[in-house]
């Protein structure tokens, strides 16, 4: 169960890394160190860079903590001072840090949890299915369920804790791409 | 004999917790769990301990359901 919840929370917060992590890791090696320990968040990492040039000009009015985090990490990482250089302090995230960060959360319950990780399997096994050959789903059709998996992720998170929610949410494509890649998938498994 | 007393004392403290829970952290996570369900409920007002993992829980609408963990897997069924 415990390894269950790993690779549920593993993929859930991968990219998490990438959302986090670049306020924590200045410099680009460390990424690229990432890119050993957590192989599907570096490569998941381009997506919401190449989403992020639409969105700094429109950003920058609302939502500028958000898109920013994903893509200039010191900088927006400034107007969150507090929260961010706490768990910056910790280094480079990998996936156990991840991991732990998500199940020492006061934010969600236990039996939420374990209802957030029984959901979190059932949708991956729906990928694996997917990924197997196994039509439906199809990935357009897994796409609303993925996307209401994370909103309910984030309703739970968003008052309680903000910095968890806001690096979910800054990583959503990163986490859809290693879902919809069999290969960055099976890394998890 | 004072050891006997003790630990019969400490069983009767922690039964009559467990029986009397209220926490409202409680309360905030079965409501969670019944919302993420998708069952109609509103907000928990209260709740019973029946076991480890096993809740029954009332809901503001009337509701009552019955919240536990069975296989690994959190099960909320309704009463």
């Amino acid at each position: 169960m415990v390894s269950g919840w790993s690779a549920a929370g593993a993929l859930m917060l991968a990219a998490c890394a990438t959302g986090t992590s670049p306020a924590t890791a200045p410099s680009p090696p460390a990424e690229a160190s990432r890119a050993t320990s957590v192989a599907p968040a570096p490569k998941s990492a381009p997506p919401p860079v190449a989403a992020v040039p639409a969105k700094p000009a429109a950003a920058s009015p609302g939502q500028s903590p958000r898109s920013a985090s994903a893509a200039i990490p010191a900088k927006s990482q400034s107007p969150v001072p507090a929260k961010a250089p706490a768990q910056a302090a910790a280094a480079p995230l990998d996936l156990k840090t991840l991991e732990q960060r998500l199940k020492e959360t006061s934010a969600i319950g236990v039996l939420t949890k374990l209802s957030l990780k029984n959901q979190v399997d059932d949708l991956i096994a729906k990928f694996r299915a997917y990924h197997a050959g196994a039509r439906p789903p199809t990935l357009p059709e897994l796409k609303p369920a993925f996307q209401l998996l994370l909103m309910k992720v984030l309703t739970l998170l968003q008052d309680h804790d903000p910095a968890l929610a806001r690096d979910i949410d800054a990583s959503r494509d990163a986490i859809w791409n290693v879902l919809s890649d069999p290969r960055k998938l099976a890394q998890f498994s | 004999m004072k050891r006997a007393l003790l630990v019969a004392a400490t069983a009767c403290l922690g039964l009559s917790v467990a029986l009397a829970a209220d926490d409202p952290k409680e309360r905030q996570d079965l409501t969670a769990v019944i919302a993420l369900q998708g069952q109609p409920c509103g907000e928990v007002v209260s709740y019973t301990v029946q076991g480890d993992n096993d809740f029954v829980a009332t809901c503001k609408d009337g509701n009552r359901y019955r919240v536990h963990v069975k296989d690994g897997r959190v099960v909320v069924e309704k009463r």
